[in-house]
């Protein structure tokens, strides 16, 4: 076949700087935890708290450019996973709000990110079965 | 919406991939397409039509309970 396929090499690249991106986020968090522990009195340290957000970034930046790339078909699925995503983890995390009011444990917002992104995988898997 | 995507493809000896790539689309959209699981935009659908030299009402047709065309 000699024509080139965008779809599958745009879905090669995303995968690629996708997980590039979250290795480097595996990195970044433990190395920003000891230098803050490190450093418990410098004026930078709000630069290196938010060191892990640069990777996240990158990140973002692969999936808008997939996005961008990939087919009809393939964005359907996407904003599917995006759809329970967003609206999945507004709803619980709106719900557990309501609940500290009545003595639930404050939750850092350190767990909003994950859920969302959690909710949307599933959200994909879900319908990745629905157009096999 | 019902279509001949499987009989054109296999009068071809195309593979799903083959159609894929000439359609520059997922293996996966040629597959849901054929099932009927997908219907195309009308751009996707109008590039089928151009790779297999017939008109859209000639690949795709609507459902029998879908709606019905206009009278004349």
């Amino acid at each position: 076949m000699s024509t080139v396929n965008t779809v599958n090499s745009a879905g090669r690249s995303y995968l690629r700087e996708f997980g590039s991106a979250m290795l480097a986020y595996s990195i970044a968090v433990p190395v920003s935890l000891y230098i803050l522990q490190a450093n418990p009195g410098a004026s930078w340290r709000v630069l290196i708290a938010l060191l892990p957000v640069v990777p996240a970034l990158f990140a973002l930046w692969a999936f808008v450019r997939y996005l961008g790339r990939t087919d009809e078909l393939q964005r359907r699925i996407q904003l599917e996973g995006l759809a329970l995503g967003f609206g999945g983890a507004g709803i619980l995390t709106f719900s557990y709000g309501f609940l500290e009011n009545v003595g639930f444990p404050h939750l850092s917002y350190i767990y909003v990110f994950p859920l969302m992104i959690a909710l949307w995988g599933v959200g994909v898997a879900f319908a990745n079965r629905r157009f096999r | 919406m019902k279509n001949t995507l499987k009989v054109l493809r296999a009068m071809r000896d195309w593979s799903q991939a083959d159609l894929a790539d000439r359609l520059d689309v997922s293996r996966q959209t040629i597959n849901a397409l054929e099932t009927g699981k997908y219907d195309p935009s009308l751009p996707l659908a109008f590039k089928i039509a151009h790779l297999f030299g017939q008109p859209i009402e000639a690949i795709f047709q609507p459902e029998p309970n879908g709606i019905a065309p206009p009278d004349e």
